[in-house]
């Protein structure tokens, strides 16, 4: 079936695809509107039918393939199965992470806005799939108005009883709460937000205990993406043989996918997985804006490696094409480029961003994009040297895999890809170097 | 017993050990500045990266994998883990930067980030000398630094409370600081603030870090950032010596370091002794060494006049010799060490008169429960188990306002300034004392005055209040000649940076007074009783052999780490 | 933040800053507190509820200087110096006084190459403040912040930590000025999704005063 559409899509016949995470339901945000529209029904499903029990329900989401919608890309159901068994007095915690930060990631937003009881939906199931008693939706602060509205919403719910204590009139009971967040990109690492639930200082915390074993208070947590949670209702209405067969094998089911930049038609859309890089530019997007020549594209937020365009050619949107490619899904937010776009000056601002959000914690993060931030300006503004340039994939492989979260790899590989990949241009803002790199140098003196 | 194999060499294990601190248990440098063992381990500086590999376990099986060999097949973690917040597993596999060329780059590339932006103010900085960072970059660190561009410049000497003193500059945010107030004094004082580079310790505003154990955050402080108030450009480090010993402000008997320059005790810091005061001493300990410094005798006196210790030690003698002994009492101290307070109750004895008692110093609702205590004297233990009993001041006080008193002997202490007696009530009574300052109130009424060699200038025993025994060692010499002092010394006072500027030959400072069992001693040798020891080695010999209250208390027994003494009832 | 590559200054803090507030005004009401016990039931640890209760804090005194934190932490039973660290490691948390209305203008990533920096200079020169100041009349601060993620819309800003404004213009922020002048904030406007442009001829909530469709970005003029 991946053959069907195009020579290598995988996304099939992606013209006559039919919305599942946003379906065209005008006001689905509405408890009303939803339940009209099949909503709670997986949730009601899974508590009252015999054919559900919560190994039932994990084994559904494990056969369905599902990855993580937040970046890492991990099994879904493989994560849930991570819980240790049930202990009546030992607390279980879910979080939904809606803290979307990553440069050029939009679709979470969306999808709290126009369908958030699929969220709830999802959390709740996974609620029960756990036996979990609270989950938490933590939700980046800059969305006070979707945290509203979904509040709103969200009261509702726990009205109708799909949510609190005995669900839908079984002896399930669980709590869901939603959690704001205060402005710091951090927080989307599932570690941080736990820190930061505890309602202390957000530093990621060191892996192994992983949150299964020791999360939120210490207690067994699992942290999934709020569009990852989204799927799961419809894995339990549809099957997970469906949303198998949805887009890439490998990497299946439906994918928000927000496209951004240098495109006539920006936005979030929501297509099957495997998708090609350039039907999302030059069909969905509906091609570059002023007919411009394409010239980079990132796939995934700002840490995946950016793409050249003759790199683009024939590569699709699931992780294993994209990792050949020399990049990764990320979040699916994609930040197209075109020819004008100055990429020293774009990466300049991408090594400016995390310096100023890592936590600081450790060695190599706090110091390191820094550092990489004042290089890349120096080059940017014509005074660096061409040793420079090594030096900055020097210091890339300094960060990378040495400190407590992958932040560091996430400054890191936009500079060193970046570099490695439009390495010209840089060279042609450089000047000659004098000293050779790794010579030992009269540091500039302050003023 | 479980295994685990590090740089090529098996160790065997039991429990659950963490690998950084079983790496220091078996004497393997591994670099590291935010793991403390007594803290939790945020793994922060990333210094402690290590490769680490675990037997590959077959699945149908659940035992390891064998290679052709029969050896287990190892799979190594992808990336480098910190050994602070690694268990050590059974067949673990380990490479420290003895046997990998990996971990070697990354602690030279971790130590380049920690220095870029720290001050290179070594030569201006209390740490330097005896500073983590300073040790370990020139060890591991890179041979010069790549960064071109102006250091972060973050607020410097910003007094934290009245005795930290914070240079954030300095600061590699390694946390200790902060988790020692929330896990270990929790005063709640500290927090890191801001975030990324812009980031350092700090109290919030309006408070001071005041808390009563403050300055222990500037010993576990891995670089300069937290110096101390008091000793801030007092001294280099390799200037003083340091010599193991105990603070006496409290019962507890923290164990201690004081630290000495041209004769003088310039500062104290804890000494580790995980059944005392485990890493920490209490601000009080610190900072009341002036006792040692200040106001120190010039020589022994008889009725206020210089004398020599031979005609002081004749005067004390004839004033034994001429008052029945009905009419002596004999004062120990709970200041004085288990030696000096042994030989007074021997000379008590021999003479016929009562057994001495001490007079206790306690502070009602001092203590904390922690290091602090109510009893603000060393070693009123010590005394206890010698049988030296608490003084009953009012009976004393009427007995000298009744003229039954005709001698005092008084060791280390001062009935005056404890409200025993006026020292006009001291008149018609001989005072023969002990006095380790002159700022003794007992002083004035004096008839000899043998100024006595206080902690840091003698060698003795002190019983804590939970019965640990504890010997002292001389961090500082005295004027004069003597044997055993100078052999204790030499032992305990070698200097740690092999450089000549330590001067406790140097004749600055140096204090003319003896220790009590030379003294007491000498004074019984003059009135023909027998009272000749070796020095207190053999003293303690003898009372831990004769009084079951000490037993196991020698000198080689007790060493640096002493000795917890029999539980003898309802300790002080 | 901006200029912070180049002079990179961190300042002494103020240690004993004299309160904005005083005793009578550093209260939680009756109501406020009964809200802060509903958040705290919803956390195993009272710690937990610390960040709505500096959210609420900020809403009720504007911005969080030291004794609103102490009074938010006081509320939680919680160490100050941790509600402290915790208010100082977010930036949405102001710590000093603001300007009625902050200006929170995204020049990251995608709003950098569509134009962020070209809206960020039109308001900094028209309102005569650089990015990080707020204008003399008290009224509008400008800050220059990362990813809001509201990418395909951009350039955007946030006003106060609330509505977002979508796909400046200059003539946008114009108007936008002069509304919040007179008081008037944006309404909460939705973004319609193509795909519900085509299949549902709009956008798909009703309940929405606004709505903006995904379009073409402008070009940018400058990138830093």
């Amino acid at each position: 079936m991946e053959e069907k559409n195009g020579a290598t899509s995988k996304a099939g016949d992606w013209r006559s695809y039919e919305r599942v995470l946003l379906p065209p339901v005008r006001d689905l945000h509405r408890l009303e509107v939803y339940e009209q529209n099949g909503g709670y029904e997986a949730l009601r499903e899974v508590l009252t039918s015999d054919k559900w029990d919560p190994t039932s329900v994990t084994n559904e989401v494990r056969n369905s393939g599902l990855r993580g919608r937040g970046g890492a890309g991990f099994l879904t159901g493989l994560k849930w199965t991570f819980m240790p068994p049930v202990d009546p007095n030992i607390p279980r915690f879910l979080c939904g992470n809606g803290d979307e930060s990553e440069p050029g990631t939009f679709k979470d937003r969306q999808l709290m806005e126009f369908n958030p009881h699929l969220i709830f939906e999802g959390m709740l199931i996974a609620s029960y799939a756990m036996s979990i008693t609270t989950s938490y939706l933590y939700v980046r602060g800059e969305f006070a108005d979707w945290i509203s509205l979904m509040e709103v919403e969200l009261a509702k719910a726990y009205e109708k009883g799909y949510v609190g204590k005995n669900v839908l009139g079984t002896d399930f009971s669980t709590d869901l709460v939603i959690h704001k967040g205060a402005g710091a990109y951090i927080c989307g690492e599932e570690s941080s937000l736990m820190i930061s639930l505890e309602g202390e200082r957000p530093y990621p915390r060191a892996k192994p205990p992983f949150p299964a074993q020791r999360g939120l208070w210490n207690y067994p947590t699992t942290i999934n993406n709020v569009e990852t949670l989204a799927c799961v209702p419809l894995i339990i209405n549809r099957g997970g043989e469906w949303f198998a067969d949805l887009g890439s094998h490998r990497h299946p089911g439906p994918v928000l996918y927000g496209i951004s930049g240098h495109v006539n038609r920006p936005g979030v859309y929501e297509y099957p997985t495997g998708m090609l890089i350039t039907d999302l530019i030059y069909d969905v997007a509906k091609g570059m804006r002023g007919s411009k020549k394409l010239k980079a594209v990132v796939p995934g937020g700002s840490s995946t490696p950016i793409l050249r365009a003759d790199q683009i050619d024939g590569v699709t949107m699931d992780a294993e094409t994209l990792r050949d490619a020399g990049s990764m899904m990320g979040t699916a937010g994609m930040l197209i480029m075109d020819e004008d776009t100055d990429i020293v000056s774009w990466l300049r601002r991408v090594t400016r961003f995390y310096h100023h959000e890592s936590c600081g914690q450790c060695t190599p993060c706090r110091e390191g994009t820094g550092w990489i931030e004042n290089i890349v300006t120096r080059i940017d503004e014509g005074a660096g040297n061409l040793r420079d340039l090594d030096l900055l994939i020097d210091l890339c492989f300094q960060m990378e895999g040495r400190t407590v979260c992958a932040l560091a790899d996430a400054a890191a590989w936009p500079v060193r890809f970046t570099i490695e990949r439009f390495r010209d241009e840089f060279e042609a803002r450089c000047r000659p170097s004098l000293v050779p790199s790794g010579g030992v140098l009269t540091p500039a003196l302050g003023p | 017993m479980p295994t685990v194999t590090i740089d090529n060499q098996e160790f065997e294990f039991e429990g659950n050990p963490i690998l950084l601190q079983f790496c220091l248990d078996h004497d393997i440098e591994l670099p590291h500045f935010c793991y403390h063992p007594a803290m939790s381990a945020p793994a922060n500086c990333r210094q402690c990266l290590v490769e680490i590999g675990t037997p590959e376990i077959d699945r149908g099986t659940g035992e390891p994998r064998l290679d052709e060999d029969g050896n287990p097949v190892i799979r190594f973690f992808p990336k480098m883990m910190t050994g602070c917040s690694e268990d050590i597993s059974d067949g673990m596999v380990v490479k420290t930067h003895r046997s990998s060329e990996l971990v070697r780059e990354a602690q030279k590339d971790n130590l380049e980030f920690l220095l870029i932006n720290h001050p290179l103010d070594c030569p201006i900085c209390d740490q330097a000398g005896n500073c983590p960072l300073q040790i370990q970059a020139y060890k591991y660190g890179p041979e010069g630094s790549r960064f071109e561009f102006r250091k972060v410049s973050k607020p410097k000497h910003i007094e934290l409370g009245p005795r930290v003193v914070l240079d954030a500059e300095r600061c590699i945010n390694c946390t200790r600081c902060t988790r020692f107030t929330t896990e270990i004094s929790e005063s709640h004082q500290l927090t890191i603030i801001e975030r990324s580079v812009w980031n350092y310790p700090m109290t919030p505003p309006g408070v001071d870090f005041d808390e009563p154990y403050s300055m222990n955050v500037i010993d576990i402080c891995p670089v300069g950032a937290l110096t101390s108030k008091d000793f801030r450009f007092k001294a280099r480090v390799w200037e003083m010596s340091s010599t193991p010993s105990i603070t006496i402000g409290n019962a507890k008997g923290s164990n201690c370091f004081y630290w000495v320059k041209d004769n003088l005790v310039q500062k104290v810091t804890p000494r580790t002794n995980m059944e005392v005061n485990e890493y920490w001493l209490p601000d009080e300990d610190r900072l009341d060494y002036d006792v040692f410094n200040e106001n120190r005798p010039e020589g022994p006196t008889i009725a206020g006049q210089s004398a020599s210790w031979d005609d002081a030690k004749t005067a004390a003698a004839d004033l034994l010799k001429n008052v029945d002994a009905n009419g002596i009492v004999f004062l120990g101290s709970a200041f004085a060490c288990v030696e000096d307070n042994y030989l007074l109750g021997e000379l008590a004895s021999a003479l016929g008169a009562a057994a001495p008692s001490y007079i206790q110093h306690i502070e009602p609702g001092a203590g904390d429960g922690w290091l602090i205590t109510d009893d603000k004297t060393p070693n009123a233990s010590g005394c206890e188990r010698l049988g030296i009993r608490p003084l009953d001041a009012t009976l004393l006080r009427s007995r000298i306002q009744g003229g039954d008193v005709k001698l005092l002997y008084v060791l280390q202490d001062d009935p005056v300034a404890a409200g025993i007696c006026e020292a006009a009530d001291l008149a018609g009574v001989s005072v023969i004392l002990h006095h380790t300052n002159t700022t003794n109130e007992t002083l004035v009424a004096a008839n000899v005055a043998l100024p006595a060699a206080t902690v840091v200038e003698t060698v003795g025993t002190f019983v804590n209040q939970d019965g640990h025994a504890q010997r002292v060692w001389p961090s500082k010499a005295i004027r004069g000649v003597n044997r055993t002092l100078s052999m204790e010394i030499g032992k305990s006072r070698a200097d740690k940076h092999g450089t000549p500027f330590d001067r406790w030959f140097d004749e600055d400072h140096l204090v003319d007074c003896q220790p009590g069992w030379v003294v007491i001693p000498e004074i019984a040798d003059l009135l023909d009783i027998e009272l000749r020891f070796k020095g207190p080695r053999d003293i303690m010999l003898k009372v831990s052999s004769e009084n079951e209250a000490f037993g196991g208390a020698t000198y080689d027994a007790m060493a640096e780490p002493g000795v917890r003494l029999v539980d003898v009832g309802a300790e002080v | 933040m901006t200029d912070f590559i180049k002079d990179p200054v961190i300042l002494m803090p103020e240690r004993h800053p004299e309160p904005v507030f005083s005793t009578e005004e550093l209260v939680f009401t009756a109501e406020e507190t009964r809200q802060i016990a509903t958040w705290v039931s919803q956390y195993p640890t009272a710690d937990g509820a610390i960040m709505k209760v500096l959210w609420m804090a900020q809403e009720k005194f504007g911005f969080l200087p030291p004794e609103v934190i102490r009074l938010s932490a006081g509320a939680l039973g919680m160490p100050y110096a941790r509600a402290f660290g915790v208010a100082t490691f977010y930036t949405q948390y102001f710590k000093s006084k603001k300007g009625r209305y902050v200006l929170d203008v995204c020049t990251c990533f995608s709003c950098q190459i569509c134009g962020g920096y070209d809206m960020l200079h039109y308001l900094e020169e028209k309102l005569g403040a650089h990015a990080g100041e707020t204008t003399d009349d008290g009224l509008f601060t400008i800050q220059e912040v990362e990813c809001l993620g509201a990418c395909g819309s951009a350039p955007m800003l946030q006003i106060t930590n609330g509505p977002y404004v979508m796909n400046l213009t200059e003539e946008k922020i114009d108007a936008l000025i002069d509304a919040l002048k007179r008081d008037q904030l944006p309404f909460f406007s939705s973004v319609t999704l193509p795909q519900d442009e085509d299949d549902l001829g709009g956008n798909r909530r009703t309940d929405v005063r606004d709505t903006l469709t995904y379009s073409a970005p402008p070009v940018a003029k400058t990138l830093g």
